[in-house]
């Protein structure tokens, strides 16, 4: 094969499933190029529209479809689009997000190694329904091989006339941008995403103004995760209805999760939402069970940002509201496994590293809160703890959550937050005993 | 658009919601923080600034809001109807307790060493809002700075201002300022989380023109300037209001000064937003230390043997009876002459003009020093275009902003910002029309750089094109378009550079405006030909009907050129002046009113045998240097009061050491006509006096009191001030006869001498902190125009013009992008107006390099 990152997936499942689309031709070599791609009946939904479609009949089509977007925090597409104000004389701009930087979330970079050409159909077709003739696609720095492939998708496209001036002489122009990131975590936020492209620091901006009434250059704008905007052109062809008979009723559609940790059989999956937790983790088309047999400990559901789940609440359907019931999120999809031998503090401390270090610096509690909850954490883990450790990191805690201009705070101490509560004596062992409870003998 | 986000920051709209049980009704758009401080309730804050644009970075200024289970930043929080807030309950109270821990983890404390030591927010707040004991157990982050003889981990990344980093408290104030505000990227933010630093930009240094004000605005010890820190504690120092005495907007200050030693430790400002919003240039912030400068005048000089020495004022007041009195005796008053700063107060030029008029009966004065060749005559265009009302407040109302010959941030640096205010905050349009690249054009919507010397033709292009495209009245276009139409459109566009397409889209800006600002400035003033593009914009004026919805005028450039108009300190006062003080004196010299370039032609004619100049200096500042020292030096006798020993006084048979403005108490006029006081700050250094107290001595010396008391000398000012001085535009259109461009291929390039961005005047030269940024003379050229003869940045350039040369170093602008030459007049080490011609339109040079 030939793919820059294999990667596990259950094409194969999907090839005989009629509904599951993302991942049809995942396995498909050529899939990457135009051609293969016009085989597959790409580009079709981009005519439709452009030919037959006025901007509210596809906004109003994508709520109808009932897609939520797929970068984290799962608000209505259709709806998000609406807000671009109409009688606005601002030019607009179109942000594909594909900064994928949330550690155990890895879907976005496959769908744009080996299907490009769709991430750039519904771009455009989210372009077209706000009015937006500039798009960008801010690409996460270190993913040498998607930047390769959108930038020839889009040179393709160009020289094939599905993007540039009067596009299927429609007399709609939309020019397209892919714009590389620096290595930063906030600049998948999408204001910190905004500034990156302004050529600033890619630090969080308040909300009001949202972005879609002012963002890039204080202009109207709309940011889209990749697989949000890949599912459109699928939304378009086969039509809202078609696409809310899948998932759950306020989660429809289908959903990559990233599957990593200590399982068997870790990959990129398509299910739709609603999807059992227990069943991805354990079935043999799926993850295949916990690594070297042993007992599952936890599991982060939806990417580092989302709280842990204790294995009695894993038979749970993934969609929105049930993680959220069963006290997490779905998030990205970046779903994490751990066994029985891995210490909570050492877990906890690595997220912690990360965040504090991702932390984009602009707001208080969480600039200077992350790099505190460090050091005692890092300080327990150390053997160094004190008794009243844990309270100051609950206490820390509870300064920073709700407090800070973007969700990076939260998503930084929630993990902690659900460890602290159902793995509390684990906690108190670590600093009583100045040592792990549990036998740790691998590493990351 | 413009008019609706002014409606909604500008009122009309309201809201009424309830803070800490309290009613309160709000302009649509206010936030929670501003809606609170109109009923006297302070929300703590580090982040927010009345100036700037919201950021809710620091979290203190948390309030509870019903229905809403997070605590709220009030910065960024608009206040909407029926919302309930408290300010004060305790998960406030608590959510600002650890917003204050959040802070001082990583902060040094090291409040006993911190020069920002009693007038720190995080000082303040702490005590206020903070725990009296810490949590934090650990080492706090430091940074720490190669040089280790740096006990306090300082960082110098400009010229005057040193950074501690580990005092940040990352407010991002000094960045936002410095982008929002300035339109300057010299500092910035860099790293991340807690690592987070500002610093300059990378290979740069923090040097833009209002850098000071990141200091002043600092809410912490992590800026501080060499101008301030270690000298003094603020507790120690009293406070006086003063007004700026650098430019003409009378931007409002306040000196901070120490008794004992007699000295001001610094200027900050005294926000006024009807003028400065709170900036200071840095010239007004920096330009007060020439107060304390040691190379001050200290006593009378009188010329002995051809030396100057020094003497008392009573014997330095003895050889100007007289010499004075000689020259009166033998030729008459008339061959007395006088030239005054327009920088001063009020009294004093009053004065001036009063002992000039009533007691040596001569009528030969002037406070425009740096004009050349101004023709004797009374209601000039350009006399009328100078009078017009102008309000600085009305710029950012504006909706269309037009600015033309100027280059805002070397001449009207509040004007510059209040524009920039204006694009940024109330989406107003500006287009910049000037004869090079200026910096305002980077928030224009279009910059148009013209041919120099053809600024008439510019506005009657832009005439000619509204005229086409049916966009004035059509009975006002009949009348106007014989008298400009000599050249049509397309010539214009050959001559002055510009295509058809500029003239039209200025035409179509000017007449869509619902309000306009149009700004005429020192290119026109300084212009020979300053008349005749004053009649072109009074035809413009007419056509457009540019007042009836809003302003044009020519902007009075120094602190008191104001004053010196309405007080008729010119040979040619208005007639309406002249009028009145005929009625206060009852008298007024029947003399040929002589101003400035006639003064010093006559002195070359020896038929002005004395003269008296006055904080001005007309060697350095007149634009013909060679004309200026042929003139002086003729008079038999000068006499010079300054601050300090210039090329002038150098001249002088009998030098006064002048107070400056921060010695007595003053009034100054500003550009849009506001009277000001600028308080007494400390005693007259060393035998200064004011220049009111020198004009009445020399009076003295003719046994005559010029003015009863103080009383009486401000009752006379009063009366003139009260007039209308604001002068009618002609009636009709006015002819507009056309020149030939003359060739200067010998001397190809366009010259400009102006202010350094950093300087203004002759004096600002003795500031310590001024001279960091800028210290002497440069040619600022292209890149292009470097380029072709052959010099890198810093490399010496010959600058010749038919009447001098001088050798300078390039400087490559950043801006500039045509052929042009721009070089400071403010260091005395370079002669630059010896390049210059008094009757040229345009002066020009030949540029070459100087090889080693
Ligand atoms: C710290 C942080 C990092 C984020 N990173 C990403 C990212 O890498 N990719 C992404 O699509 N969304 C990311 N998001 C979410 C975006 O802010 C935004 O909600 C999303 O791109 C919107 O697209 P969607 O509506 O299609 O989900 C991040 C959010 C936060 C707070
Ligand atoms: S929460 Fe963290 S990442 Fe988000 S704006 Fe604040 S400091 Fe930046
Ligand atoms: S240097 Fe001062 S003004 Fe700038 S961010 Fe730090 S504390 Fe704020
Ligand atoms: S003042 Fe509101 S967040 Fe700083």
């Amino acid at each position: 094969m030939t793919f820059y990152s294999p990667v596990v997936t259950n094409a194969k499942e999907i090839a005989g499933h009629e509904k599951l689309h993302l991942f049809e031709y995942v396995e498909d070599e050529k899939q990457y190029q135009l051609k293969r791609y016009l085989e597959h009946g790409g580009y079709a939904a981009w005519k439709t529209v452009l030919g037959k479609m006025k901007p509210e009949e596809v906004i109003e089509e994508v709520k109808k479809s009932g897609l939520r977007g797929r970068g984290g925090a799962g608000f209505p597409t259709g709806m998000k689009w609406s807000f671009v104000p109409k009688d606005s004389p601002k030019v607009r701009y179109l942000l594909c997000n594909a900064d994928e930087s949330e550690p155990g979330t890895c879907k976005d970079r496959v769908l744009m190694e080996r299907d490009p050409h769709v991430v750039i159909e519904g771009m455009a077709i989210g372009a077209y329904a706000i009015g937006c003739h500039l798009m960008f696609c801010y690409i996460r720095g270190e993913f040498h091989h998607s930047i390769e492939r959108i930038e020839k998708a889009m040179e393709e496209a160009y020289s094939k006339g599905h993007l540039g001036k009067n596009i299927y002489g429609s007399g709609y122009d939309l020019e397209m941008i892919v714009h590389t990131g620096a290595g930063a975590y906030m600049c998948g936020e999408e204001t910190g995403l905004i500034n990156s492209i302004e050529g600033e620091k890619g630090m969080a901006r308040i909300r009001p103004p949202f972005p879609a009434i002012e963002g890039l250059w204080e202009c109207p704008t709309i940011v889209n995760n990749v697989e949000s905007l890949a599912a459109v052109p699928h939304i378009i062809n086969r039509g809202a209805d078609w696409y809310r008979s899948m998932g759950t009723e306020k989660s429809a559609g289908t959903k990559l999760f990233s599957l990593s940790g200590h399982i068997n059989r870790p990959g990129n999956y398509e299910v739709e939402l609603g999807f059992s937790l227990q069943k991805l983790i354990y079935d043999a088309n799926y993850g295949n069970g916990i690594s070297d047999g042993k007992k599952l400990k936890a599991v982060i559901p939806g990417g580092v940002s989302t709280p842990f789940l204790t294995p009695d609440k894993v038979d749970v359907p993934l969609d929105y509201e049930s993680l959220t019931e069963a006290g997490s999120m779905l998030g990205s999809g970046g779903v994490i496994v751990l066994h029985e031998d891995t210490c909570i503090v050492w877990t906890i401390l690595k997220l912690i590293k990360f965040f504090r270090h991702e932390s984009c610096g602009k707001c208080t509690p969480c600039r200077e809160g992350t790099g505190w909850l460090e050091q005692i954490i890092q300080k327990i883990e150390d053997g160094r703890g004190g008794p009243d450790d844990l309270e100051k990191l609950d206490s820390i805690c509870g300064n920073i959550l709700g407090r800070t201009i973007c969700p990076l705070g939260d998503a930084a101490v929630m993990p902690i937050q659900s460890t602290l509560k159902h793995w509390r004596d684990e906690w108190q062992y670590h600093i009583e005993h100045k040592k792990c409870l549990v036998n740790q003998n691998f590493g990351f | 658009m413009a008019e609706a986000v002014k409606e909604k920051i500008l009122a009309v709209a309201t809201i009424t919601c309830t803070i800490d049980g309290q009613q309160i009704t709000v302009p649509k758009g206010t936030s929670v923080f501003y809606a609170a401080r109109q009923i006297g309730i302070v929300i703590p804050a580090f982040c927010n600034h009345d100036k700037l644009k919201p950021v809710g970075a620091c979290r203190m200024c948390y309030v509870e809001i019903e229905k809403m289970p997070k605590l709220q930043v009030s910065c960024a929080t608009t206040a909407t109807d029926g919302m309930v807030v408290s300010t004060n309950s305790q998960q406030v109270r608590e959510g600002r307790k650890a917003v204050i821990e959040f802070t001082l983890i990583n902060h040094p404390l090291d409040c006993p060493t911190c020069d920002k030591g009693g007038e720190c927010d995080l000082q303040d707040l702490t005590f206020s809002h903070g725990y009296d004991d810490s949590r934090f157990g650990f080492n706090k982050m430091r940074f720490i700075e190669e040089e280790k003889r740096d006990t306090f981990d300082d960082l110098k990344i400009g010229p005057e201002i040193v950074l501690n980093r580990n005092r940040c408290i990352l407010c991002y104030k000094c960045v936002r300022a410095n982008k929002e505000a300035f339109g300057e990227y010299d500092i910035g933010a860099f790293e991340r989380g807690d690592l987070t630093e500002i610093n300059a930009t990378p290979g740069g240094e923090v040097s833009n023109p209002f850098s000071g004000n990141l200091v002043e605005i600092c809410p912490v010890g992590a800026l501080t300037n060499s101008d301030w820190r270690y000298k003094i504690r603020v507790w120690l120092t009293k406070t006086v209001p003063s007004i700026c005495n650098f430019s003409g907007s009378g931007t409002n200050i306040t000196f901070y000064k120490e008794d004992h030693k007699n000295f001001v430790y610094r200027v900050t400002a005294r926000c006024n937003d009807a003028i400065d919003d709170g900036w200071l240039s840095d010239i007004t912030r920096y330009g007060y230390q020439i107060v304390n400068s040691e190379s001050r005048l200290k006593t009378p000089l009188i010329k002995k043997g051809g030396k100057q020495v020094k003497a008392s004022w009573d014997q330095a007041l003895a050889v100007i009876k007289k010499h004075m009195g000689e020259i009166k005796d033998q030729s008459g008053g008339v061959c007395i002459g006088g030239l005054i700063s327009p920088s001063l107060d009020n009294a004093s030029l009053y004065s001036f003009s009063k002992l000039f008029r009533t007691i040596f009966k001569s009528n030969n004065i002037d406070f425009r020093g740096d004009y050349r060749y101004l023709p004797s005559v009374t209601d000039s265009p350009f006399t009328i275009a100078a009078s017009q009302p102008f309000s600085i407040a009305d710029i950012e109302k504006s909706d269309v902003i037009i600015t033309f010959g100027t280059d805002l941030i070397r001449e009207h640096h509040n004007e510059y910002l209040k524009i920039r205010r204006a694009v940024n905050f109330f989406e107003a349009t500006a287009y910049s029309v000037n004869p090079y690249a200026v910096k305002t054009a980077d928030i224009a919507k279009s910059e148009m750089v013209y041919s120099p010397g053809t600024d008439e033709l510019v506005i009657n292009g832009i005439c000619l094109a509204a005229i086409e495209k049916k966009l004035v009245d059509s009975s006002a276009a009949a009348k106007l378009k014989p008298k400009i139409s000599k050249l049509s459109l397309s010539e214009l566009t050959k001559q002055t550079g510009l295509g058809k397409e500029q003239f039209k889209e200025l035409a179509e800006a000017i007449s869509s405006a619902k309000k306009i600002t149009f700004i005429v400035g020192e290119i026109v003033a300084r212009s020979l030909e300053r008349d005749k593009i004053c009649a072109a914009l009074s035809n413009l004026n007419k056509l457009f009907g540019v007042q009836d919805k809003g302003q044009l005028a020519v902007l009075s450039r120094y602190a008191n050129s104001k004053g010196a108009q309405k007080l008729g300190l010119s040979a040619t006062p208005y007639e309406i002046v002249k009028a009145e003080l005929k009625k206060i004196w009852g008298e007024y010299p029947d003399c040929q009113p002589r101003n400035t370039d006639s003064m010093i032609n006559l002195m070359k004619k020896e038929e002005i045998k004395g003269f008296i100049t006055v904080g001005t200096n007309p060697m350095r500042l007149y634009p013909d240097r060679g004309f200026a020292s042929e003139g002086l030096e003729h008079v038999d006798f000068l006499v010079a009061c300054d601050m300090f020993e210039t090329e002038t006084t150098e001249l002088a048979d009998v030098v006064l050491p002048l107070c400056s403005w921060a010695e007595y108490d003053g009034d100054y006029i500003n550009l849009e006509g506001k009277v000001q006081t600028g308080k007494q700050a400390i005693k007259p250094k060393y035998e200064a006096k004011a220049a009111f107290e020198i004009m009445e001595l020399i009076a003295s010396q003719s046994g005559v009191k010029l003015f009863e008391n103080e009383q009486s000398r401000n009752e006379e000012i009063e009366q003139l001030l009260s007039l209308n001085s604001v002068l009618p535009w002609p009636d009709d259109f006015l002819e507009i006869d056309y020149d030939k461009k003359s060739s200067r291929d010998d001397y190809p390039v366009p010259l400009f001498i102006c202010d350094d961005p950093h300087h203004s005047g002759h004096l600002t030269e003795k500031s310590p902190s001024l001279l960091n940024f800028s210290d002497s003379a440069y040619v600022e050229l292209s890149k292009g125009m470097a380029a072709k003869i052959g010099v890198a940045d810093g490399e010496p350039v010959r600058v010749e013009s038919p009447v001098g040369k001088i050798v300078v170093p390039a400087k490559i602008s950043r801006v500039l992008n045509s052929d042009v030459a721009i070089i400071p007049r403010n260091f005395s080490s370079t002669q630059t107006t010896s390049l210059l011609m008094r009757k040229k339109r345009v002066d020009s040079v030949k540029l070459t390099r100087v090889e080693e």
